[in-house]
């Protein structure tokens, strides 16, 4: 039966149209709304808004920069260098956390009963204690090191209620960024060559070269970077030596940074525990088997069907733990630690910029999450297993 | 491996679970180039005597020789023996995070060191004698179960073994898709491939194994050649598995 072209007004298209436009432009009436509301008010007990107060110095210091800091640097630097600050606690923080994650994991799934209960008691104990205490209990035994002048001898480095003084590079602190920056990039590489698709056609052999050339690139580039900046006549290494009240030489990591690197990664440890050994748990009997049959090693039915497929199954959960992970860096302001959130702290408290910097705040971490996880979705879909019919093999 | 020693020689297998006796005193000798079909109601310990000749289960006494090659606490001469034992499994275990020539050419690489390109090469003979050429660079999820098995079926032969284990290799497929696999095996023991097949294809049975073998309750209860298995069992217990496998 043939039906009449429906009218305008019952078609689904201009409903769903309609309705769609309704929602967006009520959206935008409540944000504008609430923009003139809060200039009107601010201007009323005469503050003015906008972010010119960016390009002004701030007046005030940081206490861990990467990167040089004056009081006499305008405001935008100083965010920059917590945001900075931010990223490199939440590099450190999530590797050590996945590096725990995967001993704790592998531990809990493993048959050796001592290493099951070591690794249960580690989870249920980090786990379970707010990461605030956590970070305090830290920062606590941290307060009660020695003084420098009694330092703690740990063969090279050093420990102090002024924070962990290791050997050093010795060469100028810029260089040691850049070798850093050009190790990470070799070291990423070299990876990326090892699990891409695109290599995968390659001899196994010729691929671990090709990979290992690359890391030799990057190590033979920062020992030339080092030859060139190190001071002639001094020793290659930087140590540490308790001089008077204070400590010379070598690296210092302030307490504040390595009291919530190790609370980050220790109770993120305990989480990604978890992930891992529910990895490990999905990856189904027949695959392992049939690789042993095949005669594959232990090694290599671990390195080539077990952890390929486990970390298939965590990477999902992975992403979000690691996104709430970068906001736990957050509580670093409890310390102490300058990161973004505690630079955005000062600056409101100073400038009085209080709903710009809290935008900015907003602005950054929606970045810096948005990103992650955008990259690890990417992976996780580029690694994921292509097609539904696994024939009841799980 | 000595070639001229019996394929799998079984002497007095002994296998526990807990308390349960899941293969009581067995004992069983394959030469090179034998098809045998081993048979029997559910738990009756198939699957795992053919499991215990690769090792995927550990026996508690008794003695496996495969090819003259003792299975003992040595794990070099498990290595040995999985090197020469392929086994298709019944839910086909394919790695389905690889392709399905990186299925077939793993192990040759890594076990048989064997250079890719001769492994891709050898793999691509094999997947053309299973008929399935050109799903070669699928992943296992994107083909039917009978596709599956057959990939499976490619992927032990890639290893050039002796000895092909079978554990029910038909019984997780709908039923238009085990003729597809039944065919591959059929000329397989036609090349005289040393086989043991777990299966309730009584068809196949007849028309490839040099031997039937009956199992019930962790023993070999009859053996046979086809002829006589299937027309003048000698057991009761025998008797009423047939009747009951072959009344459909």
């Amino acid at each position: 039966m043939p039906m009449p072209a429906a009218p305008l007004w019952r078609s689904r298209t201009t409903r769903s149209l309609l309705l769609q436009g309704g929602f967006a432009l009520a959206l935008l009436a409540a944000i504008v709304a609430a923009t003139l509301t809060a200039r009107a008010n601010l201007s009323a007990q005469g503050m003015t808004s906008g972010f010119d107060f960016l390009w002004t110095s701030t007046g005030w210091e940081m206490n861990f920069t990467l990167l040089p800091a004056a009081p006499t640097d305008p405001y935008w630097w100083f965010l920059l260098l917590g945001l900075l600050n931010t990223l490199l606690m939440g590099l450190i923080g999530l590797g050590g956390a996945s590096v725990i994650g995967l001993i704790v994991g592998l531990m809990r799934s493993g048959r050796n009963p001592a290493a099951r209960f070591l690794a249960t008691l580690y989870i249920e104990l980090f786990r379970n204690l707010p990461l605030i205490l956590q970070l305090f209990f830290w920062y606590a035994l941290a307060n009660a090191l020695p003084n420098p002048r009694a330092a703690l001898d740990l063969g090279p480095a050093l420990l102090s209620s002024r924070g962990i003084y290791l050997p050093g590079l010795a060469v100028p602190y810029g260089a040691a960024i850049v070798i850093a920056a050009i190790l990470l990039l070799g070291l990423a590489l070299a990876i990326r060559v090892l699990a891409a698709r695109r290599f995968a056609r390659m001899e196994p052999v010729p691929r671990r070269v090709l990979a290992l050339s690359l890391v030799l690139l990057a190590i033979l580039a920062s020992a030339a970077i080092a030859l060139a900046t190190h001071p002639p006549g001094t020793g290659w290494l930087s140590l540490p030596q308790p001089r008077g009240l204070r400590i010379d030489g070598g690296i210092r990591v302030q307490p504040e940074f390595a009291c919530l690197a190790i609370a980050i990664m220790t109770y993120g440890g305990a989480y990604v525990g978890e992930i891992v050994r529910g990895g490990f748990k999905a990856v189904g009997r027949g695959q392992l088997e049939a690789a042993r049959a095949l005669g594959l090693s232990p090694w290599q039915v671990f390195s080539r069907v077990r952890l390929p497929l486990a970390f298939r199954a965590m990477l999902p959960i992975l992403i979000n733990q690691y996104v709430w992970l970068i906001k736990a860096t957050t509580l670093g302001i409890a310390v102490g630690f300058s990161d973004f959130f505690m630079v955005i702290a000062s600056s409101i408290t100073h400038s009085g910029q209080t709903l710009e910097l809290i935008g900015i705040l907003m602005g950054g971490f929606l970045v810096v999450n948005f990103s992650l996880a955008a990259v690890l979705n990417r992976l996780n879909r580029a690694i994921a297993l292509k097609g539904h019919n696994t024939g009841g093999a799980a | 491996m000595d070639l001229t020693a019996p394929a799998i020689a079984i002497r007095d297998l002994n296998k526990f679970y807990g308390t349960f006796h899941a293969l009581c005193g067995l004992s069983l000798t394959v030469r090179k180039g034998e098809r045998v079909v081993v048979c029997g109601p559910s738990g009756s310990g198939k699957s795992t005597m053919i499991r215990c000749i690769n090792q995927l289960e550990e026996h508690d006494s008794g003695e496996i020789r495969v090819f003259g090659t003792l299975l003992d606490d040595n794990l070099a001469s498990i290595d040995a023996v999985r090197r020469e034992v392929g086994m298709v499994f019944q839910h086909f275990n394919l790695f389905p995070h690889m392709t399905v020539l990186e299925n077939c050419t793993l192990a040759p690489i890594l076990v048989r060191k064997t250079p890719r390109a001769v492994a891709e090469a050898l793999a691509l003979k094999f997947l053309e004698k299973v008929r399935i050429l050109d799903q070669a660079s699928k992943f296992p999820g994107q083909l039917s179960g009978g596709q599956q098995q057959r990939v499976a079926i490619a992927r032990a032969l890639c290893m050039q073994p002796e000895i092909l284990l079978f554990d029910e290799p038909t019984s997780a497929l709908d039923p238009e898709m085990i003729a597809e696999v039944l065919d591959v095996m059929v000329t397989l023991a036609n090349e005289g491939m040393t086989m043991i097949c777990v299966t309730h294809e009584m068809g196949f049975a007849r028309k490839v194994a040099d031997r039937v073998i009956f199992m019930d309750k962790g023993e070999i209860v009859e053996e046979a050649a086809p002829a006589a298995f299937f027309e003048a069992p000698r057991n009761e217990r025998t008797r009423l598995f047939l009747s009951e496998v072959l009344a459909h």
